[in-house]
């Protein structure tokens, strides 16, 4: 009869609990390492074999690539159109150098879709973006790189 | 000049109306906005939240805010509504809510308003008045969700009318009077709060008023995950805010009538009267807001099966407790 | 009484949805009605359509599980899971056992997100504010494990064909056992809130009820066939994974109403804490990805297995001629053949049991429409 009054003394005593939520434009999240936002990209490693554009689900990569002097492959163009970017992060997975990787860069609303088109300035831009936000993340990468590298 | 309620009807006498009538609509203004900004700070530390915190310190500007952006919106008018009913309902809505403000007696002398011998019929009276604005607001928007909530609202506070009424006729008896001064007053004589005496009378009388102030779990009218927004689905701008604001005003009127017929009204110890019946209608808003975060709704044909089935009788069974405690007890 | 005496009424039609409060996502309900009374009610579905089953033609089958996401957004670690497993099948590929015990942690984990917004959403429709508040409270607990593991909160693209795509990271296990007793604790809270209150129990009791002959001849799965008192949940009767091993009951109803979808929700919940306790203990250290051919060819044939999703059994059928992408890809959308039964469940019901009856039947228009 009066399984209600249970309930109200639930409710009651969340009254005083510490509080869940946070202050987001002030204060921002804290993402995981793993988390999965807005690309990043490392140019200077790119070897332009188009595994990314390949494994997209969306086919939101466009990239473009030409043979510098000493005949190896230099990357001049790379797209994402995050209009339709699913942020799954396939492409991440298939690079052979780790050139293309996802930040904790969340925030894309944007008032055009144009906007939306990012090339590979805006991406590197977001790498160094992410160095200065997490040094010790990019610092424990490249050591990670420069182990594997000798056994390759 | 403030003893305007037993002189004659003079120039002077009727500026002290006027004034006393613009301080309580200003209280009821302030009370309305903070009420608003309490129930969103009291829903939201119960459910683990922070509540309005952007506008102001605290976020005390926040309703002020919110009614600031509904006084500038567009008043829309739907094209296939009844152009007169519907401007006129939200006025038809609000005026006898405030005006049932009238014999509240917010501290031990009425400075401000009146202390009609018969308080409690008049403020029965008017409050069934309300229906009206709801009901025509619900026809005159020509929309098949206003109306099922503009009938369902009527066909709710209409019956939850018996039970109140009857419900009043208890602490009526009791003080033996219906001036809601002398009920206060009685309470002190008596040194026990109604609430004990009547507690019956006092059950009947929260569900019942509840009801009567369509919210949570008594809500249908404007259960918005059934019927939208219910009788006010087609309002908007500062039309819909005469609809909350009349909700907000009645919630006021009846925590003022609660504090004063069950909890002694103005009367306590140490504190000034004001201040007591500040906390009681607080402890009453308190409890509204409480309840809004627990309760589902109650299903439309269960509500009127305890209205009638339920409510009705243990009113009547109150009434004639209390009619037999009185003639045994106090007389004897 | 002469015609001419009765008060002649005109039937009214009310479209719920697509734009409603409560119709969970673009839905629309068709509703003709009688005063109070439902006479008939037809689902309008597609404003969510995407095309999912034929965008997979053109995709490889690693590139098929980020759509699988999109699916039932709420449980989209068992869509993964759905899709991997039939791939798998297809292929006979070995999955290391860390893989298996890691998807059976996350799976489980998702199936208590799942019912708790479940949970939260029900009470929402029948106008109660707080449980849906609270249970985002544990949900987010949940999804920001999820977000660790694999770097989503909701579009997790976690399970590949032959395992998962990361290992737990360190210290995440732990965290899952811990979140194990403040679970339950919830869950105790959750049953004095809502599972007490008479006016709950008077809307849902007896309400929107049907028989397992109904539900069978509909199709329906998951709780809204176990509320009728079948005890069906394919984790136990085609064992999938590593099932088998853990030690778990299936709570089944006994009227098929309301109240019955409600409570099972809040009783798998705890199950499913049950099975991510053992797996926690059991699970073994090694590989967490099988040895699968970069390029996954699917042998020509057909081949369907269908797991036990948070609402029903959610299976893929592929029919494949020998490529890297599927000839074709059927899915069994749980939600979808759920919705079926509800207009018969409606026709004659009260208009106040609309909400009632339509929030148990559990529906995510991500999967209904596809």
């Amino acid at each position: 009869m009066l399984g209600f009054l249970k309930g109200l003394s639930v409710t009651l005593s969340q009254l005083p609990k510490k509080k869940v939520t946070i202050q987001y434009p002030d204060v921002q999240p804290e993402w995981p390492e793993r988390f999965r936002g807005v690309h990043r990209f490392i140019p200077e490693d790119c070897t332009v074999c188009n595994q990314c554009a390949r494994i997209c689900p969306t086919n939101c990569i466009s990239l473009s690539g030409t043979r510098d002097e000493n005949k190896k492959l230099r990357i001049d163009t790379y797209d994402i159109n995050f209009d339709i970017c699913i942020l799954c992060g396939l492409c991440t997975e298939v690079c052979p150098t780790e050139c293309i990787l996802m930040s904790d860069t969340f925030e894309l609303a944007n008032e055009s879709r144009d906007k939306l088109y990012l090339d590979m300035h805006w991406l590197y831009e977001n790498q160094l973006r992410y160095t200065q936000r997490h040094p010790e993340r990019v610092a424990q990468e490249a050591a990670k790189d420069h182990e594997e590298a000798p056994a390759t | 000049m403030w003893q305007w309620q037993t002189q004659p009807l003079t120039w002077s006498t009727f500026l002290a109306m006027l004034i006393g009538t613009v301080v309580i609509l200003l209280l009821a203004l302030g009370v309305v906005t903070y009420g608003i900004l309490a129930e969103r700070k009291v829903l939201g530390w119960m459910q683990g939240r922070i509540g309005p915190n952007r506008v102001g310190p605290f976020g005390l500007l926040q309703t002020v805010a919110d009614v600031l952006k509904l006084f500038i919106k567009e008043d829309v008018v739907p094209a296939a509504a009844d152009r007169p009913l519907f401007l006129l309902a939200p006025v038809l809505a609000f005026v006898p809510a405030f005006m049932a403000l009238a014999v509240i007696p917010f501290s031990m002398q009425h400075i401000f308003t009146a202390g009609i011998g018969t308080g409690l019929l008049y403020y029965l009276a008017l409050s069934a008045l309300t229906i009206h604005g709801v009901m025509l607001g619900g026809w005159a928007s020509n929309n098949k969700y206003s109306l099922i909530g503009g009938m369902r609202s009527a066909a709710q506070m209409l019956s939850y009318e018996v039970p109140l009424g009857l419900s009043l006729v208890g602490v009526a008896l009791l003080a033996g009077s219906l001036n809601l001064n002398d009920v206060v007053r009685a309470q002190q004589h008596l040194g026990l709060w109604f609430i004990i005496p009547q507690f019956l009378g006092f059950c009947v009388f929260i569900v019942a008023a509840t009801a009567e102030l369509n919210r949570t779990p008594f809500d249908l009218p404007e259960a918005e995950s059934e019927l939208v927004a219910g009788y006010h689905t087609e309002y908007s701008g500062f039309r819909w805010a005469f609809f909350m604001l009349t909700e907000y005003v009645y919630l006021f009127a009846m925590a003022g009538l609660t504090a004063t017929l069950f909890l002694g009204g103005w009367s306590g110890p140490w504190l000034p009267g004001w201040l007591w019946f500040a906390l009681k209608a607080a402890a009453f808003f308190f409890f509204q807001f409480w309840l809004r975060n627990t309760m589902p709704r109650i299903r439309a044909d269960q509500l009127m099966t305890l209205c009638w089935k339920v409510l009705l009788p243990l009113g009547l069974v109150n009434l004639v407790l209390t009619a037999v405690l009185k003639a045994v007890l106090l007389k004897g | 009484m002469d015609e001419r005496d009765v008060v002649r009424t005109e039937e009214m039609l009310l479209n719920v949805g697509p734009q409603h409060p409560s119709t969970h996502g673009v839905f629309r309900l068709i509703v003709k009605i009688s005063g109070e009374t439902i006479l008939d009610a037809e689902p309008v579905i597609g404003y969510l359509h995407r095309g999912t089953e034929k965008l997979a033609e053109n995709l490889q089958y690693t590139q098929i599980i980020p759509y699988t996401d999109r699916l039932d957004y709420l449980a989209a670690m068992l869509n993964n899971y759905a899709l991997c497993h039939t791939v798998e099948q297809a292929l006979g590929v070995e999955i290391p056992e860390r893989a298996e015990y890691l998807r059976v942690i996350v799976m489980e984990l998702q199936r208590i997100a799942s019912h708790l917004l479940f949970i939260g959403a029900y009470l929402m429709d029948l106008g109660a504010m707080g449980p849906f508040l609270y249970a985002f409270q544990e949900r987010e607990r949940i999804v920001q494990m999820f977000n660790e593991i694999c770097g989503a909160r909701l579009t997790y693209n976690y399970m590949r064909i032959g395992g998962v795509r990361w290992d737990a990271p360190p210290g995440w296990l732990d965290q899952v056992r811990e979140f194990i007793p403040y679970m339950r604790e919830r869950l105790k809270m959750y049953d004095d809130l809502i599972t007490g209150n008479e006016i709950f129990l008077n809307r849902v009791r007896g309400v929107g009820k049907y028989d397992t002959e109904t539900a069978l001849a509909y199709g329906l799965s998951g709780i809204n066939l176990r509320c009728t008192g079948l005890e069906w949940d394919l984790r136990r009767k085609k064992p999938y994974s590593i099932y088998d091993r853990f030690d778990f009951e299936i709570p089944v109803g006994k009227n098929g109403d309301c109240f019955d979808r409600y409570y099972l929700h809040l009783l798998e919940m705890r199950e499913s804490l049950k099975i991510v306790e053992q797996a926690i203990e059991q699970i073994p250290s090694g590989p967490v990805l099988g040895k699968v051919p970069k390029l996954i060819r699917v042998p020509a044939g057909e081949y369907y297995s269908g797991i036990e999703g948070a609402r029903g059994e959610i299976g893929f059928y592929i029919v494949s001629d020998g490529k890297d992408k599927p000839y074709r890809l059927k899915i069994r959308k749980p939600s979808f053949v759920n919705l079926q039964l509800l207009p018969e469940l409606l026709r004659g019901e009260s208009m106040s049991n609309l909400l009632a009856i339509l929030g148990a039947v559990d529906i995510v228009l991500g999967e209904v429409d596809a």
